[in-house]
């Protein structure tokens, strides 16, 4: 019969009330807990945040693409005007990044965790 | 901090070159025979056309050539006119339109190639760039505004494609910093040869130029990648990490000053080799527009990276030289944004799925990758060339149904290596997912039992 953890307690409480404090320490130093297996914390998905730069980012390509005179005439006027293609590719490598890292994350697309 | 230092050193160092560069408009920019503006009036009777040029508002008369006739002029459209300096006083030779008209089959297509471009671009820090041109410029798109749009969409995108693969621990700033800095003054020294050669021999000397230096350079550096991959795969089992090439380890060894250590890339080298390579990569950048097809295989081979960090090392170079270069072609006012944002819609997610793909395949994935896709890029190229000798004179006229099929090889042959640099990178990286979460399983089944 296999001895358990309340066995060696139980013992190792004999041995102390009878005075062998030595023995009992040694009995309770034997014992082992049980081994934890550490729970996981349930992932969090990032739905809102996919949900809000998704309609960031289509609404940008909305407003783009539906005033394309603004996109042609002002654009490319050349100068200082560079800073208008050259900004608005930058606003959307933000927003449409931000949605295309979001999107994968929500897919379980993620890097391997070393 | 000091290594931040070094860089904002080195940054503070480049604005001015760069600053410089845009405002004078580059070697890359337009020619000054082109104009940008809008036709506001046609006369066919006396042959002449009122072009409202861009900026000033300034009214041109300008006068058709031998071959047109009016209805080649279309009205109140975005247009650069090409002059032809030779047939007489403003005489048009060429007018493009600038915005073509957006159609399903258009955004489709630009989408997809975007999607595999940016996949490339981050898996192995550079690609699409040399497709994407080709393909907006047969999608309708005058040869300059498809380069300048293509420059505004890799700086973004590479910068994505850097921040991610920087989470991941694989970039290292300081040679970033350090090879774009050396590979701008490569793209001047690049454009200063094209320029030469341009004058020497025209269009189809540069043209021929261009190619053969392509196929050269692919051949023998994809060749050479090419057979390290293979090498490499015969001993998988034992290559967890990466094998350092004989000539880096001799490069490294070399101790003149000044010795910089990248710790990244876990190479000490002298700033002395790092130049050359910098150079080429500008050089090469200039010259066939995809500087990452000796970058890479210059940080791995020469200066002794991994495949892994010399591929995401060049991604912050393609955003520092991307973000360069779109300046200057902003200030000529050529970007269509259109075409940007739309290959930005699908490079953005791409180039980010690539950049995690890198952690799940070993090492010598990224370089049969990159093997493929130069050799692949070699035969594209080559098929271009029998028709820039005919054009030079060197050889007789290419019969027509020859030159159709060369153009149509050179065309697939950009596609195909897309689809199998494509296909390789997917396979790879559900084969690496697949045995990362049954190792995981495993894992946990005996952490339990």
């Amino acid at each position: 019969m296999a001895i358990t953890n309340f066995d060696k307690h139980a013992s190792a409480v004999t041995f102390a009330e009878a005075g062998e404090h030595q023995t009992a320490r040694e009995m309770m130093a034997d014992t082992k807990s049980p081994k934890r297996v550490p729970v996981k914390a349930p992932v969090k998905k990032p739905y809102l945040q996919t949900v809000i730069f998704g309609i960031i980012s289509l609404a940008s390509y909305l407003y783009i693409f539906s005033n394309e005179k603004l996109v042609t005439d002002v654009f490319t006027r050349g100068g200082v005007y560079a800073a208008w293609p050259i900004g608005t590719a930058l606003f959307f490598s933000f927003v449409h990044g931000a949605f295309g890292s979001n999107l994968l994350t929500l897919l379980g697309l993620e890097a391997k965790k070393k | 901090m000091k290594k931040l230092l070094i860089v904002l050193i080195l940054l503070g160092l480049l604005t001015p070159l760069l600053a410089s560069s845009a405002l004078a408009g580059g070697g890359a920019g337009p020619s000054k025979d082109i104009l940008k503006g809008v036709f506001t009036q046609v006369d066919a009777a006396t042959r002449t056309a009122i072009l409202k040029k861009d900026g000033s508002g300034e009214l041109l008369t300008l006068n058709f050539n031998a071959d047109m006739n009016s209805t080649d002029v279309r009205v109140n459209k975005k247009v650069m006119v090409s002059l032809d300096k030779n047939a007489g006083e403003k005489v048009i030779k060429d007018i493009d339109i600038m915005f073509m008209d957006m159609t399903t089959g258009k955004i489709v297509a630009l989408i997809v190639v975007g999607l595999i471009g940016g996949l490339l671009s981050g898996f192995i820090g550079s690609g699409g760039a040399f497709v994407l041109t080709p393909a907006m410029m047969s999608l309708g798109a005058p040869g300059a505004v498809a380069v300048a749009s293509n420059m505004c969409h890799k700086f973004p995108k590479a910068m994505v494609g850097t921040y991610k693969r920087f989470k991941y621990g694989q970039v290292d700033l300081k040679l970033a910093a350090v090879m774009a800095s050396t590979a701008i003054i490569g793209v001047q020294i690049g454009i200063k040869i094209q320029k030469y050669i341009l004058s020497q021999w025209g269009n189809a000397g540069s043209n021929l130029y261009v190619s053969v230096i392509f196929v050269i350079v692919l051949v023998f550096v994809g060749g050479y990648v090419c057979y390290d991959a293979y090498k490499l795969s015969k001993k998988q089992d034992n290559n967890e990490g990466h094998q350092v090439s004989g000539l880096a380890l001799r490069m490294q060894k070399i101790e003149l000053w000044p010795m910089i250590e990248f710790k990244v890339a876990k190479v000490r080298i002298s700033a002395w080799i790092t130049v050359p390579v910098g150079l080429a990569t500008g050089m090469l950048a200039a010259t066939i527009a995809v500087g990452g097809f000796i970058g890479v295989p210059g940080m791995i081979y020469v200066i002794g990276a991994s495949a892994v960090v010399a591929s995401a090392t060049e991604l912050g170079i393609a955003f520092i030289m991307g973000a360069w270069g779109s300046i200057q072609w902003g200030l000529s006012g050529l970007i269509d944004i259109r075409m940007t944002l739309l290959i930005l819609s699908a490079s953005l997610i791409g180039v980010q799925l690539g950049a995690l793909g890198t952690t799940y395949v070993k090492d010598y994935m990224i370089k049969i990758v990159m093997a493929a896709t130069m050799l692949i890029v070699a035969v594209s190229r080559g098929a271009k060339i029998p028709g820039y000798i005919a054009d030079l004179g060197w050889q007789a006229p290419l019969d027509h149904g020859l030159a159709v099929t060369l153009n149509s090889v050179s065309f697939w042959a950009l596609i195909l290596a897309l689809g199998v640099a494509g296909g390789i990178i997917t396979v790879a990286m559900i084969v690496g997912m697949m045995k990362d979460k049954a190792e995981k399983r495993m894992e946990t089944a005996v952490s339990h039992g």
